[in-house]
This record gives structure tokens, C-alpha cells and sequence, in this order.
């Protein structure tokens, strides 16, 4: 039996968007918008992985490469020394960067706001420079590089579009599970949860481990993709700027907000790497600025307003 | 009557503030306690130790014959004893229908318990809206009806009915009379507003500058030397 709070038109979307990116790639042979939304589908899994930390719970990390990049050597490292099949590498980096969030994570998550974010831009700069001279782990500044296959970059498409699909099914069950309502009920006034008999520590250490897993499977996944890795990258201080930026854009806390916000995201990158490499940190800076000063649930607080505007009445908790 | 919640020589001290000083009650099944005082004579703190919100420096207290000394809010609200707060503190980010499903779901009761939560404390139709939207009588309903959501033994009320206008303080009153004849929940409140709490309890205790000066039935109390030299002064007392 299905639980009460998932919507069968939400199911039917999903499915449907996902048919259609399924067979794409079938009906055209462009292989640059391939690799621009393969990269999309990597970017929509991490966006919504940071939100549910960063959205449903409020505690805003801007350090969510380490588990990115942890997850990520792990699982290249168990390929190329324990011969581990592709997948099962990528799980178990995962399982391991969750629990490595966890590591950190439950003692600073006792902190709330900007003193937990600042918290965890050491705890990024700091794994970011331990795995930079972990050479058995990570090769060192100079990377690793997993053995090549034939086709994998291309078949990898599929891969990312499930994993896309997986993060925005998860994102949906948990948003309107009775764990997503309690993280939003911590996030709203983590007294008033605790005295209702919410078990705030228990939870928020729950959700970090969802989310770090998830961050650590995408960095596998990102491995395999481009079959080369090294810290500087993966580990990152932009990367984990990045998904705040997704969420921001797209509407943090929201549902589907930060997978809308990592499509913008990604087009825009490759658009202005390409055209103006020097402007693209601005432009980041000035989007971030007009999203915070006037439409605080980002696009989808923009799409919201256009809808009430044409008459379209929906029940408002579906909105966040 | 069964002693339902029972608090032993229970006592907080802040630096060299003693709070709440060595303070004995008990509240039998389903009965209304009073808690009365004059400002700070240390209410909210004892409230806040009976909740687990904060853990008192010495003494002990039990919910039937479980002890919940030191146990962390959320157990003591999963064991049966339930908080409001005086200044409301809704989860803004849910529906009303929301607020109270956390309630439950958390204490591990279903959503029908929830939904009937809603309708008990008249704010069911507007389940789909947010706190904000609400009055702040609407809002102290939503704190009962988050309690309640938790099928509680023991409810505590912070002065639910203060602060409301006299009509919606009258239906306040009704609201927790039917809580406990109805759904047979034992409450310790505390209030101001006295016509209220007069009507309500069945049992009064006094508290200034932290320690217990007088209990006994509203009667009694209304004509104890010792409370009205609180409230009003030793000139009044005589």
C-alpha cells in the first residue's frame, strides 16, 4: 500500500520526464548536449543531496566536497586496488563519505545557522588538504586515473539520469514523509520539536548521513565519468559553493527547487566558460543578490507568483 | 485518585539565584493543578524541569512509578508528559495539519489522532493553512492541539488563556475542562488569569521567590495570609 502522501500526478510527472530523457539521446546524435546533461543529471542529484541538509533541515554547508570528493576516491581506489565492479565502488564510497559526515557532523550539528556553515568550511578546507597528501588514498596532487572503457562515457548517461531520478523521488518522499516534517519542524524551532517528543539529535545526524551518501556517491560517479580525479577538484571550495548556489537559485527547501537550479546552473557555467570565463564568478555573485533580495524561494518562489498571478490555486504546502 | 506525576524536593539554581526551591507536588489522575504566583516566584522554570526542557540542579520526579529526572524532552514528551509555552511557538513552516502529524508521528500515535486533535481544539478546517495566518488565540489552540496529538498523560499548560480577549478566554476554559473530563489527560497549569484558573482546578499550589507558600483546594486558597501577602503586601495580609 502506498502511503497517503504520495501524489499519483507527481509519480506520473516524474516517469514521464524521465521517458523522454530516456530515449533522447536515441533520436539525435549531439554528443556535446550528451555530456552537458549528463553533467545536469550529476548536478540535480548533488543540488538536492546538499538541500536536504542544507533546505528541509536549515543547516547550510559549505563544506559538502568533502564527501563529494571522499566518495569519489574511495570508490576509484576500490576499483582499481580491490577490483570492485563499477556500482557497488560507487555504494560503497557513498556509505563511507556518510559516515564520515557523520564523524564530523554529530558534534557540530549541535551548532545552528552560520555557526554550524562555518564549521563545515573547515571541515571541507580540511579534508581537502589531508587528501591532497593521502598519497595511498589519492595519488596525491598529481590524482588517480581509473582504467578506461570503451563506451562508458556515453552509457554513463543512463546512469546519471537514474540517479538524477532517485534524488528527486527521495527528495519528494522525504520532504513529505513524517522525517522530512519533523526535520522542518527542527528547522523551525528545534525546542518546541524536541518538547513534542521529536528527537532532534537522532534525525539531523539521520539526514546528514542521507545526504553525505548521497554527495559520496555522485563523487563516484563523477569518477567514472571523466575516469580521472584529483583533490584540487574534487575536494574543491567552489564545488561546495556550487550547490549552495543551485539551491539559492532554484528555491532552498523546496522540493524540486535546486534540481531547477541545477540545470540553470550548468548552462549558464558552460556558457560563460565558454564566452566569458572571466565574468562567470559575477554573474554567480549578481544572481545570488537579486534571488536574496527579492524572491527568497528562488525560481520556484518566481514560478509560484506567476502561477497565482494566471488564477492557478494550489494547496500551499505543496509549494515548499 | 493515583498520583499521576510527582515532583520530590525539586530545585533549580541559577549562579546564586535559587529559582525553584525544594518544591514537592503531586497531580492526581485526572485532575487540574493550579500553579499560581506572583511574577517571578519561578513557575516557568519549574515548568520547564517538569518538561525536561531544563534539568533541575537537585530532586527528583515521576510519572506514575517511572522517574523522568534528567531525561531529555523528547523522552519525558514520548512517556506522556507534554508542554506548551506561553509564548506560542508554532512550527512556522508547516500547516496546521503538519504541526500536529510531527506531534504524533513522533510519539508514535497515527494521523487520525492528529487530524481529531485539530478538530478537538476547533481549528480543523484551517488545517492546510499556515501558523502565520492564525490569531494568537488560533495559535495557543494549535499549541493544545500539538499536545494533544500526542495523547499525553500529563499536559502542562503555560498560560494558554492569557493574553486572549475575554471571549476566546472563556472558550480556552471550556477547551481544557473537556480535555480532561473527556479525554481523561491530567494538567498541571500555570495562569494570570485567575477567574480561570479559579474555575479550573480542583487543586492550587503558590509559589514565591521559588519555594511552595501555600496549597490546598481555590477556597482555601483565596483566603490564605501567606498568598495574599505575596500578591498584595503584608498590609493586606491581616
Amino acid at each position: 500500500m502506498k502511503p497517503p502522501w504520495v501524489r499519483p500526478r507527481a509519480v506520473v510527472g516524474l516517469l514521464a520526464v524521465c521517458a523522454v530523457l530516456a530515449v533522447g539521446p536515441l533520436l539525435h546524435g549531439d554528443l556535446y548536449a550528451h555530456n552537458l546533461v549528463t553533467l545536469t543529471f550529476l548536478g540535480i542529484a548533488a543540488a538536492l543531496a546538499w538541500n536536504w541538509l542544507g533546505g528541509y533541515l536549515g543547516q547550510v554547508s559549505f563544506g559538502h566536497a568533502a564527501m563529494f570528493g571522499l566518495g569519489g576516491f574511495v570508490a576509484a581506489r576500490a576499483q582499481i586496488s580491490l577490483n570492485m565492479p563499477m556500482v557497488p565502488a560507487w555504494v560503497f564510497g557513498g556509505l563511507v563519505a556518510g559516515l564520515y559526515a557523520l564523524v564530523w557532523g554529530h558534534p557540530t550539528l549541535r551548532l545552528r545557522g552560520p555557526y554550524f556553515s562555518i564549521a563545515t568550511i573547515g571541515v571541507g578546507e580540511a579534508t581537502r588538504l589531508v587528501c591532497t597528501y593521502w598519497d595511498w588514498l589519492t595519488g596525491g596532487s598529481s590524482g588517480l586515473s581509473l582504467p578506461m572503457q570503451v563506451g562508458l562515457k556515453y552509457r554513463l548517461y543512463w546512469y546519471g539520469l537514474v540517479l538524477a531520478a532517485l534524488a528527486v523521488a527521495g527528495s519528494y518522499v522525504l520532504r513529505r514523509s513524517p522525517l522530512g516534517l519533523s526535520l522542518l519542524a527542527i528547522k523551525s524551532d528545534v525546542d518546541a520539536a524536541s518538547d513534542v517528543g521529536v528527537s532532534s539529535t537522532r534525525l539531523q545526524d539521520l539526514v546528514l548521513f542521507i545526504s553525505g551518501a548521497t554527495m559520496g556517491l555522485c563523487g563516484g560517479f563523477y569518477a567514472s565519468y571523466f575516469s580521472y580525479i584529483e583533490p584540487g577538484d574534487m575536494f574543491g571550495f567552489d564545488r561546495s559553493i556550487s550547490w549552495v548556489l543551485m539551491g539559492v537559485i532554484g528555491g532552498i527547501g523546496t522540493i524540486v527547487g535546486p534540481a531547477l537550479g541545477a540545470v540553470i546552473f550548468v548552462l549558464v557555467r558552460q556558457f560563460l566558460i565558454a564566452s566569458y570565463p572571466q565574468l562567470y564568478l559575477g554573474l554567480y555573485g549578481v544572481l545570488l543578490v537579486l534571488v536574496i533580495l527579492f524572491e527568497p524561494l528562488g525560481l520556484t518562489g518566481l514560478a509560484l507568483r506567476l502561477a497565482h498571478r494566471f488564477g492557478y490555486r494550489e494547496r500551499p504546502d505543496l509549494a515548499t | 485518585m493515583t498520583v499521576m506525576l510527582r515532583a520530590e524536593g525539586i530545585s533549580k539554581r541559577f549562579g546564586g539565584l535559587k529559582a525553584v526551591d525544594g518544591v514537592n507536588l503531586s497531580l492526581r489522575e485526572g485532575e487540574i493543578l493550579g500553579l499560581i504566583g506572583p511574577n517571578g516566584a519561578g513557575k516557568s522554570t519549574l515548568f520547564s524541569m517538569l518538561a525536561g526542557s531544563i534539568p533541575p540542579t537537585s530532586g527528583r520526579f515521576f510519572l506514575g512509578g517511572s522517574e523522568l529526572t534528567g531525561k531529555p524532552a523528547f523522552r519525558i514528551a514520548r512517556a506522556g508528559v507534554v508542554r506548551t509555552h506561553q509564548i506560542v511557538r508554532p512550527f512556522s513552516m508547516l500547516t496546521l495539519a503538519e504541526n500536529v502529524m510531527v506531534a504524533a508521528s513522533s510519539c508514535g500515535r497515527n494521523r487520525a489522532l492528529a487530524r481529531k486533535s485539530l478538530q478537538f481544539a476547533g481549528i480543523d478546517e484551517r488545517r492546510h493553512e499556515y501558523p502565520m495566518r492564525l490569531t494568537l488565540a488560533g495559535r495557543k489552540r494549535l499549541e493544545m492541539a500539538r499536545a494533544l496529538a500526542t495523547a499525553p498523560r500529563v499536559l502542562l499548560l503555560d498560560e494558554v488563556i492569557a493574553g486572549v480577549n475575554p471571549v476566546e478566554a472563556q472558550e480556552m476554559t471550556r477547551l481544557i475542562r473537556r480535555a480532561r473530563d473527556e479525554l481523561g489527560v491530567s494538567i498541571v497549569m500555570t495562569e494570570h488569569v485567575m477567574p480561570a484558573v479559579m474555575s479550573l482546578a480542583n487543586h492550587l499550589i503558590v509559589l514565591d521567590a521559588g519555594k511552595l507558600i501555600a496549597e490546598g483546594s481555590p477556597g482555601e486558597i483565596v483566603h490564605n495570609p501567606a498568598v495574599i501577602a505575596a500578591y498584595l503586601g503584608k498590609a493586606h495580609a491581616g
